[in-house]
C-alpha cells in the first residue's frame, strides 16, 4: 500500500513562542479512513491547514499524493472542509457550490452537473437557491462537506465533519465516509467524538501537544487490548490479581487476555461454589480506551490539559 | 483562468450585496441628472431644466464662457468635490470590507486551499475593488459626456479621461486601506487609517502649495529689490552729479526702503526654508492626489483662452488687468500665477509615476504579508 500523506518531522511554532507542533512524522495509507485524534490545542488542525498550505510550517519534509506538500496544483485532487469554516453569506448555496469549484479550476459545465450531485448527496437541494447566511450550523456543515467532495478528489482531509450535524446526518456522513473509502479514496477525519469514529475508524494516531503518541491501525493497537468479563451471582469467590467490579444484582470479573481456557474455568469455579452466570462478554479495548492509554503513554503530567506547548526555548 | 472569473464573480456578488453600492450608483445619477440641467439660450442660461431663466450677456449660447463654466463646472465641482470627495468616501467605506471579510478566519481557509497561488489571489481581489470604483465613474462620465453634448454641444472625449484618473486617484488611497486590511483584518481600523491617511497628505500638500506660495512672494521681492537698489545707485549718482539735492534725498529715501524690504524677504525665505525642505521631502514620498485629478483640468481647459479661475476671480470680464492695486496683491497674484505655471509645467508621467511607486511600495509590503500570514 503506497502512502497517500508521508510526513516527516512536522514542526510549527507561532511566533517563536507557541510549539503547535513539534517534530510529527505520519503516514496515511491508501484507502484507509485514518482518525487524527488529540486533546484541544494538540496541533490537529495546524497539521491539516500545513498540509493544505494554509498554514506555513516551520519544519517540514513529505510528500503528499506523491507530490512535495505545498505544491499548488495538487491541492486540486484533495478535498478540504476545514474547521468552523464559514461561507460569503450572501451567496445562495448554489452559487458558494459555483465558486468554490471555479476557485478549483473545474469548468462550468461539469460544475453545473457536480453541484446539483453534491447538493443530492448532502440532501440541500431544496435550499439551491437560499442565501448561506441563513443557514443553520448543520445545513452549512453539509455544504461544507459538498464542497470538498464537488471536485471528486483522491483525499479528503475533513477537521471535524460531524460538528453540529444531527444524528440522522451524522449517520448519513458515517455511511457516506464508508462509501468514499470503498472507492479508493483516502480520508483523514479530526474529530473529538470517538464513538462516531469506532466503527468506520483503520488507521488512527493520536496526537498530545504537538507529538504523536501513539500511531497504527485499530486492529493492531488494539490486539493486546481484548479481554473478556463475566457477570455472576450468589457466589462469594476471591479472584487474586483479576479486576472485579461489585454492582448492585452482581459481580464483574474481567480477565486479561484472551484466553478461551481461561473463561471456561473461570465458568466452571462459579458453578462450583453454586453461583448463576449472568453472562460473559468479549471486550475490544474502545477508541475511548486507547485515547487514554495514548494520554498516559505520551508521559508528560499535563498532556490532558488543552493547549500547545509555550515558551521562548526550544 | 477558471479560478480567476470565479473570485471576480465572488467580488461582484459581494459588491452587489452591499447596500451602499446601490446607494452610491444612485447618488451618481442624481449629481448627472442634475449636472444636466443647467442650459444656455440666446439671451442667457436656465437652471432646473428651464425653470428659472436668467438673462445674462457673457454666458449665453454665443459665448465661449459658456462652454468653460459647463465644462469647468465638471471638473471643478463634479469631479473634484462629488467624485474625489463624497464619492470616494462613501466608496472607501463600502470597499474597506473586502480584505477583511475575504480574509475572516473560516472562509480564507476556503480559498488558500486552492490551486491558486497567493498573489494571484491577493491581485484579483485588488483588482475587483478598483473594478468597484472604475463602473461607478464609467457611468457617471458616460452621463456627463451626454450632458455636456446635449446642452453646449461639446463632445469631448477628454471627459472620459476622468475613468483612469480617478480610478488611479483612488488606487493611491485603497492601496493603503488594503494593507491595512491585510495586516489587521479589520474594516474600521482600515477604513479609518486610510482616511487619516488622505487627510495627512492633504494637510502636506496644502502646507507644501503655502510654502511655496510664499516663498516665491518672497523670492520675487527680493529679486525686484535687488533690481531696484541697482537702479537707484545708478539714479543717485547721476544725481548728485547734477546736482539735484532734492531727488538725491528722495533717491535715498526710496533705497533705504527698499533695502529693508530686501531684508524682510531675505528673513521670510530664510526662516521659510527649513520647513520648505522638510515639507517637500515628506510629500516626495507621498502620492499625489490633488495632481492626478488636475490632470483632467489640464486635458479639459486646453484650447480654452480662460480658466475656471479666471471666471471666478472676475479676470474674465476685465478687457485688461490692471485691478489689483495695491502692491502685496499684486504680487500675490504674480505668486499665485507663478505656481499655477509651475504646476502646469510638471509633467503627467512624473505625476502619476511617482505615484505608483508610492502605490506598488505599499502593494509589495501587503503581498508580503499576505504571503507569509498563517490562516
Ligand atoms: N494562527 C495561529 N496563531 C497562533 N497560534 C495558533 C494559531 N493557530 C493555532 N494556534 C495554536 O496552536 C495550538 C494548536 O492549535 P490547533 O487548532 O491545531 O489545535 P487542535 O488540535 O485542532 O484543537 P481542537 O481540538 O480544539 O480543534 C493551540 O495552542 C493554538 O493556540
Ligand atoms: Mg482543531
Amino acid at each position: 500500500m503506497a502512502a497517500v500523506i508521508d510526513i516527516q518531522d512536522v514542526s510549527k511554532s507561532f511566533r517563536r513562542k507557541v510549539h503547535a507542533l513539534r517534530g510529527v512524522s505520519m503516514q496515511v495509507d491508501q484507502g484507509q479512513i485514518f482518525c487524527l485524534l488529540g486533546p484541544n490545542g494538540a496541533g490537529k488542525s495546524t497539521l491539516v491547514k500545513i498540509l493544505m498550505t494554509v498554514i506555513r510550517p516551520s519544519v517540514l519534509s513529505g510528500s503528499m499524493l506523491g507530490k512535495p506538500i505545498g505544491h499548488k496544483p495538487t491541492l486540486r485532487r484533495i478535498g478540504y472542509l476545514p474547521e468552523h469554516h464559514r461561507f460569503p453569506s450572501f451567496m445562495t448555496a448554489g452559487q458558494a457550490l459555483h465558486y468554490y469549484g471555479g476557485l478549483t479550476g473545474m469548468r462550468r459545465p461539469a460544475r453545473r452537473r457536480r453541484v446539483e450531485e453534491m447538493l443530492e448527496l448532502v440532501g440541500m437541494t431544496s435550499w439551491r437557491n437560499h442565501k448561506v447566511g441563513t443557514f443553520s450550523k448543520g445545513m452549512q456543515q453539509r455544504i461544507g462537506l459538498a464542497q470538498a467532495l464537488l471536485h471528486d478528489p483522491e483525499l479528503l482531509l475533513l477537521d471535524e465533519p460531524t460538528d453540529g450535524v444531527d444524528p440522522v446526518g451524522r449517520r448519513e456522513i458515517r455511511d457516506l465516509l464508508l462509501q468514499l473509502r470503498n472507492e479508493g479514496r483516502t480520508i483523514l477525519i479530526n474529530s473529538h467524538i470517538l464513538a462516531e469514529l469506532e466503527s468506520i475508524c483503520d488507521q488512527l494516531a493520536v496526537l498530545v501537544k504537538g507529538r504523536v503518541a501513539m500511531e497504527g491501525t485499530v486492529d493492531a493497537l488494539t490486539e493486546g487490548g481484548v479481554n473478556w468479563s463475566v457477570s455472576y451471582r450468589d457466589a462469594s469467590l476471591e479472584w487474586g490479581d483479576s479486576k472485579i467490579e461489585q454492582l448492585e444484582d452482581r459481580i464483574v470479573v474481567t480477565l486479561p487476555g484472551d484466553s478461551l481456557h481461561q473463561v471456561q474455568s473461570t465458568i466452571d469455579r462459579i458453578r462450583d461454589a453454586g453461583g448463576s452466570i449472568l453472562a460473559v462478554s468479549q471486550n475490544r479495548e474502545s477508541l475511548e480506551d486507547l485515547f487514554m492509554r495514548a494520554l498516559k503513554q505520551a508521559g508528560t503530567e499535563d498532556a490532558a490539559s488543552p493547549g500547545a506547548v509555550r515558551g521562548r526555548k526550544k | 483562468m477558471t479560478s480567476l472569473l470565479a473570485i471576480l464573480k465572488e467580488s461582484w456578488l459581494s459588491l452587489r450585496a452591499e447596500r451602499l453600492f446601490r446607494v452610491v450608483m444612485g447618488l451618481n445619477i442624481l449629481v448627472i441628472v442634475a449636472y444636466a440641467s443647467m442650459g444656455f439660450t440666446d439671451t442667457g442660461f436656465t437652471l432646473f431644466y428651464g425653470l428659472f431663466e436668467e438673462e445674462s450677456e457673457y454666458i449665453n449660447t454665443h459665448s465661449p464662457l459658456a462652454k468653460t463654466l459647463y465644462l469647468g463646472i465638471y471638473s471643478a465641482f463634479i469631479v473634484n468635490i462629488w467624485l474625489a470627495w463624497a464619492a470616494s468616501i462613501l466608496a472607501l467605506i463600502s470597499t474597506s470590507s473586502i480584505f477583511p471579510k475575504f480574509l475572516s478566519e473560516g472562509s480564507v481557509e476556503l480559498v488558500l486551499s486552492r490551486p491558486i497561488r497567493r498573489t494571484t489571489v491577493f491581485a484579483i481581489k485588488y483588482v475587483s475593488g478598483l473594478i468597484f470604483v472604475m463602473l461607478q465613474v464609467t457611468v457617471f462620465t458616460v452621463g456627463a459626456f451626454f450632458a455636456a453634448g446635449w446642452r453646449i454641444d461639446v463632445w469631448d472625449p477628454a471627459i472620459f479621461l476622468a475613468i483612469p484618473l480617478l480610478t488611479l486617484f483612488y488606487s493611491y488611497l485603497f492601496c493603503v486601506n488594503v494593507f491595512v486590511g491585510v495586516l489587521t483584518r479589520s474594516t474600521l481600523v482600515a477604513l479609518l487609517a486610510t482616511l487619516l491617511f488622505w487627510f495627512g497628505t492633504f494637510g502636506i500638500r496644502t502646507a507644501d502649495d503655502q510654502i511655496q506660495r510664499f516663498w516665491l512672494m518672497s523670492e520675487t521681492t527680493a529679486d525686484e529689490s535687488t533690481q531696484r537698489l541697482f537702479e537707484l545707485t545708478a539714479e543717485i549718482e547721476q544725481a548728485s552729479l547734477e546736482d539735484q539735492t532734492k531727488v538725491v534725498r528722495e533717491l535715498r529715501a526710496e533705497r533705504r526702503e527698499t533695502e529693508t524690504d530686501l531684508a524682510n524677504a531675505d528673513e521670510a525665505i530664510e526662516r521659510l526654508n527649513p520647513w520648505k525642505s522638510a515639507i517637500g521631502f515628506l510629500r516626495m514620498g507621498l502620492p499625489e492626489t490633488a495632481r492626478t485629478l488636475g490632470l483632467l483640468h489640464r486635458e479639459l481647459e486646453r484650447g480654452s483662452n480662460n480658466t475656471l479661475m479666471d471666471l471666478m476671480s472676475g479676470r474674465a470680464f476685465e478687457e485688461d488687468s490692471d485691478y489689483p492695486q495695491n502692491e502685496f496683491q499684486k504680487r500675490r497674484m504674480d505668486a499665485e500665477e507663478k505656481s499655477y505655471e509651475r504646476e502646469l509645467s510638471i509633467p503627467g508621467w512624473k505625476i502619476i509615476g511617482k505615484s505608483l511607486i508610492f502605490e506598488f511600495v505599499i502593494l509589495a509590503c501587503a503581498i508580503w504579508i499576505f504571503r507569509r500570514r498563517d490562516y
